[in-house]
């Protein structure tokens, strides 16, 4: 009835030869393609039927969605213009691919939450580092990207060279939590659903019962919160650090 | 001790650790909305919202943590 053949850390992978690059998790390929499908003719399918005065209900969440990112993003940055697509595409993906926990995983074979495989956040993660790097040369230059590295800049030079390791450890550590975070959360709804199949998957006629009530009770409780919670923060997030680019900018041009 | 035993109380530390400190934040967070809320009643809906983020990047910590731990338990303990 339910499946728990393997733990859900441990992938099944196609390996092409050549260094741990070319190793597929094919399941997690499945999982974000599916994701990804969703999501783009989810979007199509609100993008065909726009009407403008009268919005129906799939039209009013959408609206108010990207009104929402689009306001935090001029916020945040107000010149980046790219920050918008980019925000609302991650947040609308992570909700989809989180959401992925609705299907019946434990009888579909290689279908989990897509951002239960570290490669997937960390891609995204890395994404975003790199546009918000990116996008701090552009303002700044390349010296003003190194000298932002040594905030706060008010101090002598010899006071910064700690807090300049400190600069550097978060930037580090940026990418790394955004992406650590989603995929802890999401990883442990999966190992929930999976430590409640071990236990009550060979129960011989309760687990029948058990089983799919406690994994439908688990799913409602926790997917349907955490998925939505990180989806959100992680989308509130990139256009947090496309700000956080820009601190001490605005003054910096008062006070020339 | 063998690989796998080490695994598991490394496994076990980390979640314990971790949940005092989430469950410490989480405290804290809602202390403060329970305080804002009785001051300004009217603020209720706006501080619901900030502070389920708040409490999602409190717990991102722990979970950070979970991660690593079913790493260790399920990877590296193998």
């Amino acid at each position: 009835m339910i499946r728990y053949d393997d733990a859900p850390v441990n992938h099944p992978t196609i390996d092409l030869g050549c260094g741990s690059f070319c190793m597929i998790n094919y399941d997690s390929v499945i999982s974000s393609a599916i994701a990804i499908v969703v999501t783009i003719v989810v979007a199509i399918l609100i993008a065909r039927t726009l009407q403008p005065g009268r919005p129906g209900r799939p039209q009013a969440l959408a609206e108010w969605l990207f009104s929402y990112v689009r306001r935090t993003a001029t916020e945040n940055a107000p010149d980046a213009p790219y920050v918008v697509p980019l925000a609302a595409t991650l947040g609308f993906y992570i909700l989809v691919a989180n959401y992925l926990d609705f299907l019946p995983i434990t009888l579909l074979p290689n279908v989990h939450p897509a951002n239960t495989d570290v490669n997937q956040t960390a891609a995204m993660a890395l994404v975003v580092f790199f546009a918000v790097n990116i996008y701090t040369i552009r303002i700044r230059g390349v010296g003003g990207y190194l000298h932002h590295l040594t905030r706060p800049t008010e101090l002598p030079i010899w006071a910064r060279v700690p807090f300049t390791l400190l600069n550097i450890i978060e930037e580090i550590a940026k990418p790394a939590t955004l992406a650590l975070r989603l995929f802890g959360n999401l990883l442990a709804g999966l190992l929930m659903i999976y430590v409640i199949t071990l236990l009550l998957g060979n129960l011989p006629y309760l687990g029948w019962v058990l089983g799919p009530a406690a994994l439908a009770v688990w799913k409602l409780f926790d997917v349907l919160f955490i998925g939505l919670i990180q989806a959100f923060i992680f989308m509130l997030l990139t256009m947090v650090y496309f700000g956080l680019a820009r601190e001490g900018l605005e003054e910096g041009h008062q006070t020339h | 001790m063998d690989h796998f035993a080490a695994a598991m109380i490394a496994f076990g530390l980390a979640l314990g650790g971790g949940a005092i400190g989430a469950a410490i934040g989480d405290g804290l967070v809602g202390n403060a909305t329970i305080q804002g809320v009785a001051r300004q009643p009217e603020s209720r809906s706006q501080l619901q919202g900030i502070m389920f983020i708040i409490i999602g990047l409190v717990e991102g910590m722990y979970f950070i943590n979970l991660a690593f731990g079913a790493l260790f338990v399920f990877s590296i303990g193998k």
